[in-house]
């Protein structure tokens, strides 16, 4: 847009009066800018407050000056937009055709040819001064007009600018069964979540037609509004405005509600094509729609279905959006700044331009290689001297996160844009909301987690035209922050884990079946006889049993979220949150008394020479027969057990500290430490199922010096035949100290 | 006693129930715009059947506004979209930026 002043045509771009009526001719009932203004404001009144048409007449030397508003402009033949409240309350209104009135400069005949009351013929662009004939038929005898006016609008008015230029920002469309969106399905239309609002603080009452809305990523209109009156998705579905359903999101991990915007997973995927970008090397508009997946789509809002990339927008949360990725051209002046080259400059550069580099489509020309970028460079460089509104010529090609400018001998230098334009913000997607079935996290984790999931690897495009002039691409994971090692980690644990490991912790109960029907269990007579052994204090008992109580409570919880098994959440909590919450508590239980088990028996669990005849000899756990080996109070398998379980406890609680605080986490650092935290759980849990078998069933009676500390003689010299030495070699120290105390 | 009382109360009911009813149907037909007379942007009634100032386009702010406060309804930022915010110098950053809004806005 035209500034008010300005000193020289050459810094005029696009003047008030252009704006209302500019579009593509050939596309008449294709809206231009002013076909998506409703009417008044600018369109009725300059930046003076006078009103166009009568300043024009007044003074028609407006029409000569270099006033932005007036510059070569027509006002007081086309007349004034005065906001068309037809175009929203009128079913049936003909958008198309106000957008033919306003590309023939017809501004204040518009209204009355596109709602209908009236035909208009005659076309102010071509000197002819429109004539209406109005529809009788819609009139009383009174001279009254008679028209059935919607309140609230309907929203196929909405749609009239909604779709056209929604489609292209996001994929937008509504009342549209391809497209669907729950919302609509269930006979929602625009008003029921963006009413009219009035708010006495910010002084706006309900007359203003100011509109409840969200939050724009990219668009700054009205951001005060932000919010003002408008239900969120939590709002509508936690106090079930109109009825909406509540979900629970049992099956869902907390962090990932608090992580992720609703829309992330409810619209995992849109159906009409979007834009990609946009290309004006020709100086004009060339929409570029969606190329991925390939081979992409042919125009924009065809039937496509494609999925988003993903941006943390400002409230902090993950969410579905759609950056244009521009090719645009701009000129670096003296003063530093990148100015926007206007669209007549690029045409000027591209004519000159063309010839040369001669594209297979001139329409969209895809430049891509140094050669094709130095023509047009070269030709900016020719084609912008003179032109006043510089002080310097540096012109610069914008395209895919790279800027291109020449250097001193006329060569192409690239670099990363970090101008204003390759500060790329999306477009947030947050309409055609599919029903919850369909939602990601529908059918599991594997949803987003999996290998083959778009989330982390689905493929995004980010320049058009990359060296090879194809689209380059880059996965989706990688955008928004996890290292794509980081994913490959993580999804390790979808792919692998989650599939094998019930089969492999079932083949190793299996396998503990067929040694104790094969190799039976040791037949250590285990009854209770005089003269028994303390094996294990109160203390270590107690530490055990802590141990033992919190490692099962952290496999039943971790069951639930290894295999996010709702139905065992359900029977045992209120919510994940408390379900997490419980986990990790008592893994911080479980922690500690690890810590206190190793102080205990680290002695213990010194290894000593005879504890590689244990190993050699299997422990004598093999060969069908039973072998004498030697051990200490604990054997060679217990040393390692412990040293282990140490291991992985230590493995498993700094993994799991960490992801106590996982909100505040990196992506990349979350996946790694979810992922080691799994796979070690499996370990963990094999071992300690091994473990059971041999205090239990495997050892008969070995149970028992846990619960009262206390074995057998011969249970001792049998499991444990060195620490039985030790303990008759004290047992003789003593009552030989005894024997020498009571002779003294 | 008891079937006079019965009728006081159901006749009661009935008319309250009619006096809502109507009051709603009111409130209803209020907010639908009943018939009008099409005004030109110089605020001349424009007759079709009379041929009143019939080769003339009727202009909403008189026609509209005869009812509705045009100027209050034309603050929303549908119909401003920058306009209100809009002045040369409104950035340093990007000076060919004009306002927050479509008309303005780079």
């Amino acid at each position: 847009m035209a500034k008010k002043k300005n000193s020289n045509p050459d810094e005029i771009d696009i003047t008030v009066f252009e704006w209302v009526g500019s579009g593509d001719p050939k596309t008449p009932e294709v809206p231009g800018c002013g076909g998506c203004h409703p009417g008044g404001g600018g369109l009725e009144y300059d930046r003076d407050g006078k009103r166009y048409d009568v300043a024009l007449k007044a003074n028609p030397e407006l029409a000569q000056s270099l006033d932005g508003d007036y510059y070569k402009s027509h006002w007081d033949k086309s007349g004034v937009v005065e906001a068309d409240c037809f175009i929203c309350h009128l079913p049936g209104y003909d958008y198309g055709l106000r957008n033919r009135q306003l590309k023939m400069w017809n501004f204040k005949w518009a209204s009355t040819a596109a709602s209908g009351i009236g035909q208009v013929r005659g076309s102010v662009k071509e000197n002819q001064t429109p004539t209406v004939v109005y529809n009788k038929r819609l009139f009383n005898e009174d001279g009254k007009i008679v028209l059935d006016l919607s309140y609230p609008p309907p929203a196929t008015n909405c749609n009239f600018c909604h779709s056209m230029s929604d489609v292209k920002k996001r994929g937008f469309s509504w009342n549209d069964p391809v497209n669907y969106d729950i919302h609509n399905s269930r006979g929602m239309n625009c008003a029921q979540c963006h009413p009219a609002i009035e708010d006495k603080k910010l002084k706006i009452t309900k007359e203003m037609h100011n509109f409840a809305k969200g939050q724009e990523n990219v668009s700054t209109v009205a951001d005060n509004l932000d919010f003002v009156g408008f239900k969120t998705c939590r709002q509508c579905h936690e106090q079930g405005f109109m009825g909406a359903p509540r979900p629970r999101h049992l099956s869902i991990r907390p962090n990932h509600l608090e992580k992720l915007a609703c829309e992330t997973c409810h619209i995992p995927a849109l159906h009409r094509a979007a834009g990609e970008g946009f290309d004006v090397t020709t100086g004009a508009m060339v929409n570029i729609p969606k190329m991925e997946p390939p081979p992409g789509a042919k125009k924009l809002g065809q039937e496509f279905t494609w999925q988003p990339r993903f941006q943390y927008l400002k409230r902090g949360k993950l969410a579905p959006v759609n950056p244009l990725l521009p090719v645009f051209y701009t000129n670096k002046d003296k003063d530093g700044l990148y100015y926007p080259l206007f669209m007549q400059e690029i045409k000027t550069a591209w004519t000159a331009a063309e010839g040369k580099i001669k594209p297979p489509n001139p329409h969209r020309p895809d430049l891509h290689t140094p050669e094709q970028i130095k023509i047009m460079l070269t030709a900016f460089k020719t084609t912008l001297q003179g032109n006043k509104r510089f002080q310097a010529i540096n012109p610069y090609m914008h395209k895919g996160g790279k800027v291109y400018s020449l250097d001193d001998k006329g060569e192409v230098v690239e670099a990363e844009d970090h101008t204003w334009v390759g500060h790329l913000e999306g477009f947030n997607i947050n309409h055609n909301v599919a029903p919850a079935t369909l939602a990601l996290g529908a059918k599991g984790c594997g949803d987003c987690h999996s290998r083959e999931a778009h989330m982390f690897k689905g493929q995004i495009v980010t320049d058009m035209w990359g060296p090879d002039g194809k689209p380059l691409t880059v996965s989706s994971g990688r955008l928004f922050g996890c290292q794509p090692w980081a994913f490959y980690v993580n999804q390790f644990h979808q792919t692998y884990l989650s599939p094998y490991a019930s089969i492999i912790l079932l083949i190793l109960i299996f396998a503990l079946v067929l040694h104790y029907t094969g190799q039976g269990p040791k037949g250590a007579d285990f009854t209770y006889e005089p003269a028994e052994i303390l094996r294990f204090r109160l203390s270590e008992r107690w530490t055990h049993l802590v141990r033992m109580l919190a490692f099962i409570l952290l496999a039943l919880t971790g069951y639930i979220f290894f295999y996010n098994n709702v139905t065992m959440l359900r029977l045992f909590f209120d919510s994940p949150q408390s379900a997490v919450i419980f986990h990790w508590m008592v893994g911080l239980i479980f922690i500690a008394a690890s810590i206190v088990s190793v102080v205990l028996w680290a002695k213990d669990a010194r290894f000593v020479p005879y504890d590689w005849e244990w190993l050699r000899k299997q422990g004598g756990y093999f060969g069908g027969k039973e072998v004498e080996v030697p051990a200490g109070r604990l054997n060679a398998g217990q040393k390692i057990f412990l040293w282990l379980t140490a291991a992985l406890s230590l493995i498993m609680g700094v993994t799991g500290v960490i992801m106590i605080f996982k909100d505040s986490l990196p992506l990349t650092i979350n996946c790694l430490m979810s992922t080691i935290h799994g796979f070690f759980a499996v370990i963990f849990l094999a071992a300690v199922i091994a473990h059971a078998y041999l205090g239990t069933i495997a050892n008969p009676g070995t149970w028992r010096a846990l619960i009262d500390g206390k074995v057998g003689r011969k249970w001792a010299k049998k499991h444990h035949s060195e620490w039985y030495k030790e303990i008759i070699a004290q047992e003789a120290a003593a009552k030989s100290a005894e024997k020498s105390g009571a002779e003294e | 006693m008891k079937p006079i009382r019965f009728g006081m109360v159901a006749g009661g009911l009935a008319v309250l129930g009619l006096v809502l009813w109507l009051s709603s149907t009111t409130r209803a037909a209020q907010r639908q715009c009943p018939p009008f007379h099409l005004k030109t942007e110089d605020g001349k009634i424009i007759n079709p059947l009379t041929g009143e100032n019939a080769d003339q386009p009727y202009s909403s702010r008189q026609t509209c506004g005869a009812c509705h406060n045009y100027d209050e309804i034309t603050q929303g930022y549908h119909f401003q979209q920058g306009w209100n915010k809009i002045k040369d110098d409104y950035s340093k950053d990007k000076p060919w930026v004009l306002s927050d809004g479509m008309m303005g806005k780079f």
